[in-house]
């Protein structure tokens, strides 16, 4: 009989403390492309993601309380997402990263934003933060912020005339096309060819074609990660050699490993880089290289930069109530000197857009090189 | 108590069952039985065509992407949803008679490729129409229905109507089953040229059997749009509908409970295996493999299969006394 009851009183004491640990640790969720047609892109947010939390549970937590991750896998759909979504929210999350792919995450941010949970997104269509929710948060620029800095570069620099425009038609690439068209539109350059390719489009020799036949002065290609490098080899392949133009994925640390040489001489505008002249962003880039094997791209840095993002957040709202969290962000800047994890500067507008500096680069001999570093959009 | 007795005994326990479920479910375990339920209806219709007419159609997902655009314009239209869903039906049907011509003419694997066709067609359209699809932005905010006035946006109440649904469509194929047409139906995928020569308008009933599929999916289509909120054309692609005609495969091709069995395997085995973190999908496409393997007949099959060993296990020992 004591015999039990000693067992007793342990099993209910060891209940006790692993119930007040469970309390106590902060409950996030990651909802990412972990399998379809994003993998690449959803795979990379969530190593940074991953990395980054590793980081802060080492260093004792967010105020003192660890954060436990759950991650689930989108299948790089709209509706599975929403599932996802639903089923985080069920677990009592503080906050949720991901999708990484904007029609994911238009679908899925109207749970989060019913429930009121701070939400990090990597995606960078434009519609994403215009439908008036509090809870949404870019992890990278708004299309619509990065496209007249590609602009000014084409009119200004390359001094172009004319451009062959390919992009991927989902989304992001149909999104991305709008934007420069109307930029390009407001800077009186011609747009000589406007071509539209297929989300998951292996053979790109027909699209390559109709672009040489435009004999534009410069190219801009706007398409997904493993598209945009199929698109690189075939421009190599059939000899194109005019300047090729992007706009972050293009430059992408993923598509330079994918297409090999054929990705030496693009260059564009990139929101984050690895290869930035920055010294947070080296290490990042040397501890992320060394836990994964492979070299980290944008979307890695996102993922690394959100996760960061909701500790100072937190630290600042002092509570991980998701309305506090969201309106400590909104209209705040924060220095990557007192927070080092978010690497550079940010601030927030009242949108959930994001506004930091940017990097004009060239890829030299299989790696990004950066020519310029250009300021804040708006200064503060 | 007899066999028919017992079915619909079993019958009323599950929609119950299904009835008190959302009792007991979070959010997201309800949007999964109402992504289930949604599943069963078009998959149901797919049976009709593919199981019980024995055409292979792979356009599936097509005929859902049409309910469900046609509900989602129309209410942003400021159409009624009680009008939309009948008008998303109708226009299903309708196209579905059209995709039937060519199933007089060519058969097995050539239909299917036909078919395939028009789905790549139709999500063509839905991406490159963007002054009516809204292209590859899709269609956001779509409102649940009210009825009589009751608002349906909770999802214990969309849960309901999509369940109240889901019976009727299974009650009407039960009933249409089990007459004449039903009969026609099985001869035409048995032997369609002893079916014609004892009667059977072999062009009527394989343009029926399309149309009707086709409306089912519409029904679908009408269901998914509100329940998700949001559409655009990537959950009406190809891929789509191969998972539909697994579905009908893997649950019991040409059994009435096969739709329900095939879409909870395809919805929820992937949910219940998540477990096994990246490997998940894996075991899922393996479990499939094998269940084709053992199970050509589906998972309804399993009770005929085994009874079958058995005979012939009893065979043999007879055999082997004598």
């Amino acid at each position: 009989m004591k015999k039990s009851f000693t067992r007793l009183a342990a099993l209910s004491a060891a209940a006790l403390v692993s119930t007040a640990t469970m309390a106590q640790a902060i409950k996030v969720a990651q909802i990412v492309e972990l399998s379809g047609g994003g993998t690449t892109a959803g795979t990379m947010y969530r190593n940074g993601v991953k990395l980054a939390l590793a980081e802060i549970n080492a260093a004792g937590g967010i105020m003192g309380r660890q954060v436990a991750i759950s991650e689930m896998d989108t299948q790089s759909q709209p509706a599975i997402a929403k599932a996802m979504t639903m089923k985080a929210i069920d677990e009592g999350v503080t906050a949720i990263f991901g999708p990484v792919f904007s029609g994911s995450i238009l679908v899925s941010q109207a749970d989060s934003q019913k429930a009121g949970i701070p939400n990090f997104t990597g995606g960078e269509a434009s519609n994403v933060t215009a439908q008036g929710n509090p809870f949404i948060f870019r992890s990278s620029f708004n299309q619509s912020m990065g496209m007249p800095k590609v602009a000014n570069y084409l009119a200004n620099d390359l001094k172009a005339k004319s451009v062959a425009v390919i992009f991927i038609n989902n989304d992001f690439g149909k999104g991305g096309r709008d934007a420069i068209l109307k930029e390009l539109g407001a800077r009186g350059v011609k747009v000589a060819a406007d071509i539209s390719t297929d989300p998951g489009q292996i053979d790109f020799s027909s699209a390559v074609l109709r672009a040489k036949q435009a004999n534009a002065d410069a190219l801009f290609a706007y398409l997904n990660e493993e598209e945009s490098a199929r698109l690189l080899r075939e421009l190599r392949k059939q000899g194109y050699d005019k300047p090729l133009v992007g706009e972050t994925t293009l430059m992408g640390a993923k598509v330079i490993e994918l297409a090999g040489a054929a990705a030496n001489g693009v260059r564009g505008h990139v929101g984050l880089t690895v290869d930035a002249p920055t010294a947070s962003i080296r290490e990042f880039a040397g501890k992320f290289e060394k836990e994964y094997k492979s070299k980290s791209d944008h979307n890695g840095l996102k993922g690394y930069f959100s996760a960061y993002m909701l500790k100072a957040a937190i630290e600042k709202a002092k509570s991980t109530e998701g309305k506090a969290i969201a309106a400590a962000m909104k209209n705040s800047c924060f220095t990557a000197k007192q927070h080092p994890g978010l690497l550079l500067d940010v601030c927030y507008d009242d949108k959930g857009d994001i506004d930091r500096e940017s990097f004009l680069v060239e890829v030299k001999s299989g790696k990004q090189e950066v020519v310029a570093t250009l300021p804040m959009l708006n200064k503060r | 108590m007899s066999w028919s007795k017992l079915h619909l005994a079993a019958l009323v326990v599950g929609v119950l069952a299904l009835a008190v479920a959302p009792a007991f479910l979070k959010t997201y375990g309800l949007y999964l039985l109402t992504l289930w339920l949604v599943y069963i209806v078009a998959a149901m219709g797919l049976n009709l065509t593919v199981g019980y007419a024995g055409l292979k159609s792979l356009a599936h997902a097509g005929f859902m992407g049409i309910g469900a655009y046609t509900v989602a314009i129309a209410m942003k239209a400021g159409i009624s949803f009680w009008v939309a869903t009948p008008l998303a039906v109708v226009i299903c049907f309708l196209f579905g008679l059209l995709i039937g011509f060519p199933a007089l003419r060519v058969q097995l694997h050539y239909l299917g490729f036909a078919t395939l066709g028009f789905n790549v067609l139709l999500v063509l359209f839905f991406r490159n129409e963007e002054w009516l699809t809204g292209g590859t932005f899709g269609i956001q905010n779509i409102k649940r229905p009210e009825l009589f006035g009751w608002s349906l946006n909770g999802n214990a109440a969309y849960f309901y109507l999509v369940l109240a649904v889901t019976v009727i469509a299974a009650a009407a194929l039960a009933f249409l089953l089990r007459s004449p047409w039903g009969r026609a139906f099985a001869a035409l995928r048995d032997n369609p040229i002893r079916a014609e020569s004892t009667g059977v308008n072999i062009t009527a009933y394989t343009l029926m059997s399309f149309a009707i599929g086709a409306a089912y999916a519409g029904i679908a289509g009408a269901l998914f749009a509100p329940l998700v909120n949001f559409i655009d054309p990537s959950p009406f692609g190809v891929g789509t509908s191969l998972l539909f005609l697994l579905m009908v495969v893997v649950g019991g091709s040409g059994r009435f409970y096969g739709p329900v069995l095939g879409s909870a395997i395809a919805l929820l085995l992937p949910e219940y295996l998540r477990f096994a973190k990246d490997w998940y999908l894996a075991i899922f496409g393996l479990s499939v493999v094998l269940m084709m393997i053992y199970l050509p007949g589906g998972l309804l099959s399993l009770k005929s299969t085994l009874q079958l060993a058995k005979s012939k296990r009893d065979a043999k020992l007879k055999e082997a006394a004598q």
